[in-house]
């Protein structure tokens, strides 16, 4: 790093704790666990996207030498197994509700982990293989004969959400399972009626996988004696597992364990549990043994939770000055082949104004199912698409209605002045310098200086573009977490809690604060998470919510700690309690220049026999606090491109982030993950795709062979600040960065392509933006023009 | 199966594999080297990079049959006990990982990059020759940086 | 992967002898394409005969004006290799392009060419300077070796040994990487020797083709604006979810002239 720590404080670019063991391969990931006796499991899994599953037929496949057993959906349902206790929203009071319109109750259908009747996407578990090697059950799960009925399959958002498309479930009137509306009607009507121009925009952002490099992995374990199931497994909360795995079991909370050690990539993939989670467990019960099992690339690409796969029809109405005055349009979210989440479709359309003056709009909203894999939240959720759309609706009026872009974003930004500000569909924005942010970002990407490199760009025969774009990210999530602090005597304190850190570095950034607040050594603290042996409540790691609601409640337990030390402390140093000080890790007896360290008085709290009640035992505090207001991460990104325009190839040549974090923590951290953050939304402008035949629902991108990730070369080195304007909603003032980078991405370079490509005429290139898209725009934009001119 | 003897991180094992067995699984499953890692079935992460006879190799692609007599270094023989490779060292200084699952491959092949390409390295040959290594979390940014450093670093050890 | 029985012979003949009469059996080279194969369990084997430990298999040299390179010659040693960049240097730079540096360090040249994958790199290298892949049986011109997607001429029991490429007065190959696999999307490589002009592309079609009209073009005048006017029609071009036959033929037009171009630059140096 370019500066090294000074401290350990807050604030400081410390190096992470975690590193040593997962640079030196001594991290455990799901993978590297492995229990005495364990047997393997393998899926067998559907090659149609649509069939009515007549029979299995297990009998070859228990015959395979190895095979153990073979369960099927009807075991489970036999055995009682309840369905995947999916949330369709996250239960957070700061997300407007979204409910049908015509006053129905949303249609949901129970997820098992095994298919009972019917099969509803490529990849989708039908039995489970269990066998004394991984191999013998690949043997056995190939020897498994299963009878199929095949149905028309739907994999195309748009044409799942029409009413005669083959229907996924039988007892529901059509896909669309969500038919909401938000904003205000009359008034965006209204105000449509007195625009001077309207701009229309039509898109599809299409489904992704958050791809973590870790595959998924379960081992589960059944201790019959006491009835106790285990499951070791890379989860973003143990706890919220647990009481899911309890659910879906039928047994009681304290029945089940569920062990979380490193966790190799989240991104929202794995926000919920797994079919196969639950399967592991169940299975080793069964089988008297531990049952293993390792997803394989593959079959992580057919059934990871997927993310995004929007379709949006969207209007703009700006009077003549270009001051925005209504928005207006249609959202349809794609959940896959069950009715696993409709937060992403939730959390786009509340802030489809995003950052900007909307006096009035009006969207309607539509959840939908089809023949593809489940979707859940994927990296900043539902956010990246509705900001995209935004910024290319500005985009696109600036140049329809001959506005200079920038001009019109900063006609529009919301001001300071104006905070908080209640958006057009009752979000309230907390705070922020909306218009510095973006002028800091526009400085240090020096769009002023772009039209020279673009001239410079022209004599080498490239097509260079420059593309801004704003964003605002509503962080809201579960709203509860917990932190259980003890200090011990022995010269270290211990923190628990519920979050898993998923790469974000907790152990380290959750310790500066620790180190901060009570001035104890950095090295001397634990942060302990991930076995619901010790954690009793945690929401988990997504929306933003890991260091926003951990500092909450770590400073929570550590002014309890404070205070109860202070007492003991009084004791110690022989005055009242009310006159002892605390500062780095030092109770003081002012003006008598006496002092005892903190864990002095933990030794005092276990030692002394003279104790009150309630200052005896453990020196411990336990913070438990539910946060209903949200935090508003914001910010900006400039991006530049160049395109070939003979082959449709494209290079990023410069790119610029600035984050509003309200208060930084590691700044090394913050910064690692706006650029990963980056990386992951522009890898969805510019490459990747889980593509679904639409006829067959055929998932044709299903390894690394087809499925682009980005990698080194796609990228320069970017340019990432940020700024600490402290969120009056967070008693910190922090505001999460974890999904900045993502947010403004997918805009930010389709809005530079698009301006790259201006000199031909092109107005749009859906994404991913590939060359094969940029060359075909610039060749219809010639075409047509050459009409013209005919 | 066969029987096969070689040197990993330094030590003489010999284990019996069937001839699918790859090196990868006899790595990890056998002598419990779990620091590499497997990431995908069409070796393209390269989670499993190791260094086979010196040179970086995917050894999920790698029979382990074909290692007879052969030279392994893993993640975790690449520095001496207790100590850091200084290519490690520059991943942590660098923070060039977060979830740390891409690490090991990264850094082997940052390692082999070096054995390749020498000391200087310019952004665009890392970024370059990084093309068999995905990442998820870091965007590339600081490995590249890492790599760089950690380069120039192997020179002065 | 189905299990199989694991040989490493020591010597060609040995190694023939093992697959001899034998359909169920496979030579093991790098085994860069044929491990993830067999690990998806895509195609299954009674036997495995790897190549490795045959000496005689592996090496380049220089023939009067040939370069021979050895079946067993991993990517990296060519990518490296003084006697290739002295004799042919797009070769090298064709074979820098193959896979990534760990690939390169196991995938072989004999490898590729025998499983001729219609986006592997070296078949434009092998058709486009007219080189003689030699077996342990015979020597194959390679305008007879690529038969089609993933066919070669090769009959059982027959095992590549060498490839013998004649050194061309100047040469060059463009590659457009498929963005996810990284194999040719299309890749053009463009000869010029004393016999006139090759340009053989990879990646666009089901096997590696020479493309004719732009050797008759570039025999005339060899330079970039020879190829004016010149189109590759997109049937029977490969379409999939990566790019579509039109766009592959514009892009081998494209690739071809600035091929030309960069063998022009190499040859002017």
């Amino acid at each position: 790093m370019a500066q090294p720590a000074r401290s350990s404080r807050i604030g400081e670019p410390v190096r992470r704790k975690e590193d040593l063991r997962l640079i030196t391969g001594a991290g455990c990931f799901s993978d590297d666990v492995s229990l005495p006796g364990q047997a393997y499991a393998v899926m067998v899994r559907s090659p149609h996207a649509h069939a009515r599953l007549r029979s299995i037929d297990a009998g070859k496949a228990l015959t395979v030498p190895g095979v153990i057993a073979v369960l099927t959906g009807h075991d489970l349902l036999a055995d009682g197994l309840k369905p995947i206790p999916h949330r369709p929203f996250s239960p957070h009071p700061a997300d407007i509700p979204l409910a049908n319109t015509d006053g129905t109750p949303m249609f949901t259908a129970p997820h098992h982990a095994l298919v009972i009747d019917k099969v509803r996407h490529v990849g989708e578990a039908l039995a489970m293989v269990i066998a004394e090697t991984i191999a013998a059950a690949k043997d056995g799960a190939e020897a498994v004969e299963v009878d199929y009925e095949l149905l028309p399959a739907v994999a195309n958002t748009a044409a799942a959400a029409r009413p005669d498309a083959p229907r996924l479930f039988e007892n529901a009137r059509s896909n669309v399972c969500l038919d909401a509306e938000a904003g205000d009607g009359k008034a965006t009507a209204a105000a449509f009626a007195c625009a001077a121009h309207v701009v229309r925009f039509e898109t599809w952002i299409p489904r992704v996988t958050g791809v973590p490099m870790e595959p998924r992995a379960a081992v589960g374990a059944y201790d019959a004696s006491i009835g106790h199931y285990t499951l070791h497994a890379g989860t973003s909360g143990a706890w919220r597992t647990k009481m899911d795995l309890a659910i879906m079991l039928g047994v009681a909370e304290d029945a089940v364990r569920v062990v979380t050690r490193d966790v190799g990539g989240h991104f929202g993939t794995r926000g919920m549990l797994y079919a196969e989670f639950a399967l592991v467990v169940w299975a080793a019960r069964r089988a008297g043994r531990p049952v293993k099992w390792t997803c394989e690339r593959h079959e992580a690409f057919a059934t990871d939770y997927q993310g995004r796969d929007l379709v949006v029809e969207a209007e703009l109405a700006l009077d003549k000055d270009g001051r925005f005055l209504a928005m207006r349009g249609s959202n349809i979210s794609n959940a896959g082949g069950h009715t696993t989440n409709f937060s992403p479709l939730r959390k786009g359309v509340e802030i489809m104004s995003t950052i900007y003056r909307v006096p009035a709009a009006h969207f309607r909203a539509r959840g939908i199912v089809s023949n593809t894999a489940p979707t859940r939240p994927y990296r900043s959720s539902g956010r990246p698409e509705v900001i995209y759309v935004m910024e290319r609706l500005i985009d696109l009026a600036a140049r329809q209605c001959g506005f200079d872009r920038v001009e019109l974003r900063r006609r529009n930004l919301v001001t300071a002045a104006e905070m908080p500000y209640t958006n057009p569909f009752g979000m309230i924005y907390d705070s922020g310098d909306y218009p510095g942010v973006m002028e800091k970002a526009l400085t240090l990407g020096d769009w002023a200086g772009f039209p020279a490199r673009r001239a410079e760009a022209r004599a080498r025969g490239k097509c260079r573009g420059i593309g801004v774009a704003n964003y605002v990210d509503t962080a809201s999530g579960v709203p509860r977490e917990r932190a259980e602090m003890t200090v011990h005597p022995d010269g270290t304190v211990d923190v628990i809690i519920g979050t898993v850190s998923t790469g974000q570095g907790h152990e380290t950034s959750f310790a500066q604060l620790v180190t901060e607040w009570l001035g104890v050594p950095f090295d001397k603290v634990r942060i302990l998470t991930g076995d619901t042996e010790f954690v009793r409540f945690g929401g988990g790691t997504h929306s933003g919510r890991g260091m926003r609601l951990a500092s909450i409640v770590i400073w929570g337990a550590s002014r309890k700690i404070i205070e109860k030390g202070k007492r003991i402390a009084a004791l110690l140093l022989e005055c009242e309690p009310g006159t002892v000080e605390f500062r780095d890790g030092l109770f003081a007896r002012p003006g008598a220049g006496r002092t005892v360290s903190l864990f002095d008085v933990a030794r005092g709290a276990r030692d002394l026999l003279d104790l009150s009640q309630d200052l005896r035992g453990p020196l411990a505090a336990i913070a438990d606090e539910t946060v209903s207001v949200a935090q508003f991460p914001y910010g900006c990104q400039v991006a530049e491109v160049e395109i070939d325009p003979e082959l449709g190839t494209l290079e990023i040549v410069r790119y610029t982030a600035v984050d509003d974090v309200g208060r930084a923590v590691n700044p090394a951290i913050i910064h690692g993950q706006v650029h990963g953050g980056i990386a992951q939304g522009v890898g969805q402008a510019l490459l990747e795709q889980c593509y679904y035949d639409p006829d067959t629902g055929q998932l044709l991108s299903g390894s690394f062979m087809d499925y682009a990730m980005p990698r080194a070369d796609n990228f320069p080195f970017f340019n990432t600040e940020y700024v600490e304007i402290p969120s009056p909603t967070h008693p910190l003032g922090m505001r999460p960065a974890g999904e900045g980078g993502t947010a403004p991405a997918l805009g930010v370079m389709i809005n530079a392509i698009a301006d790259a490509l201006s000199e031909f005429g092109v107005r749009h290139v859906e994404m991913p933006a590939t060359p094969e898209r940029i060359w075909r725009a610039i060749r219809e934009a010639r075409g047509s023009a050459g009409e013209r001119r005919r | 199966m066969t029987r096969v003897s070689l040197t990993v991180n330094g030590q003489r094992v010999s284990a019996e594999v069937e001839g699918r067995t790859l090196l990868v699984q006899l790595l990890r499953e056998h002598l419990r080297l779990t620091g590499t890692h497997v990431g995908c079935d069409t070796s393209q992460c390269g989670c499993c990079t190791v260094h086979l006879n010196g040179k970086g190799v995917k050894s999920c692609t790698v029979l382990a049959a074909s290692c007879e007599g052969a030279t392994v270094t893993t993640i975790e023989g690449l520095a001496p006990e207790g100590k850091l490779h200084p290519m490690q060292e520059a991943f942590r200084e660098h923070h060039a990982l977060q979830c740390g699952f891409c690490t090991p491959g990264m850094i082997m092949s940052a390692v082999d990059m070096v054995r390749r390409k020498g000391n200087e390295l310019d952004e665009h040959t890392v970024r370059e020759q990084l093309e068999g290594n995905i990442c998820r979390c870091t965007g590339y940014h600081n490995i590249v940086k890492a790599i760089q450093a950690g380069a120039v670093a192997m020179k002065r050890t | 992967m189905y299990d199989f029985s694991y040989h490493k012979p020591a010597s060609l003949d040995e190694a023939a002898s093992l697959i001899s009469g034998r359909d169920d059996v496979k030579l093991l080279a790098g085994g860069m394409s044929l491990i993830p194969a067999l690990k998806l369990r895509l195609a299954t084997y009674s036997d495995l005969v790897d190549l490795g430990a045959i000496d005689a298999l592996k090496g380049i040299r220089r023939e009067g004006n040939t370069l021979v390179i050895g079946a067993m010659t991993p990517h990296a040693e060519v990518v490296a290799s003084a006697e290739v960049e002295r004799a042919i240097p797009a070769l090298a730079e064709l074979a820098g392009g193959i896979g990534d540096p760990l690939v390169r360090n196991r995938g072989t040249m004999g490898g590729s060419i025998a499983n001729a994958d219609p986006a592997a790199d070296y078949p434009a290298s092998v058709l486009g300077l007219a080189a003689t892949v030699v077996t342990n049986r015979r020597e194959i011109a390679a305008d007879q070796f690529f038969l089609g997607l993933f066919e070669t001429a090769l009959k059982p029991g027959e095992i590549i040994t060498a490839v013998r490429f004649p050194i061309p007065e100047a040469a060059a190959y463009c590659k457009f990487p498929q963005p996810a696999s990284r194999f040719a999307l299309a890749g053009v490589f463009v000869a010029k020797t004393a016999g006139g002009v090759r340009v053989a592309v990879t990646g666009a079609g089901p096997s590696v083709f020479r493309f004719k009209e732009a050797e008759a073009a570039l025999a005339k005048k060899f330079d970039p604006a020879a190829l004016d006017g010149i189109e590759v029609r997109p049937d029977g071009l490969n379409s999939d979810i990566h790019a579509s036959a039109e766009y592959r033929a514009s892009c081998v037009v494209v690739l071809a002239r600035r091929a030309v171009m960069k063998a022009r630059e190499a040859g002017a140096r």
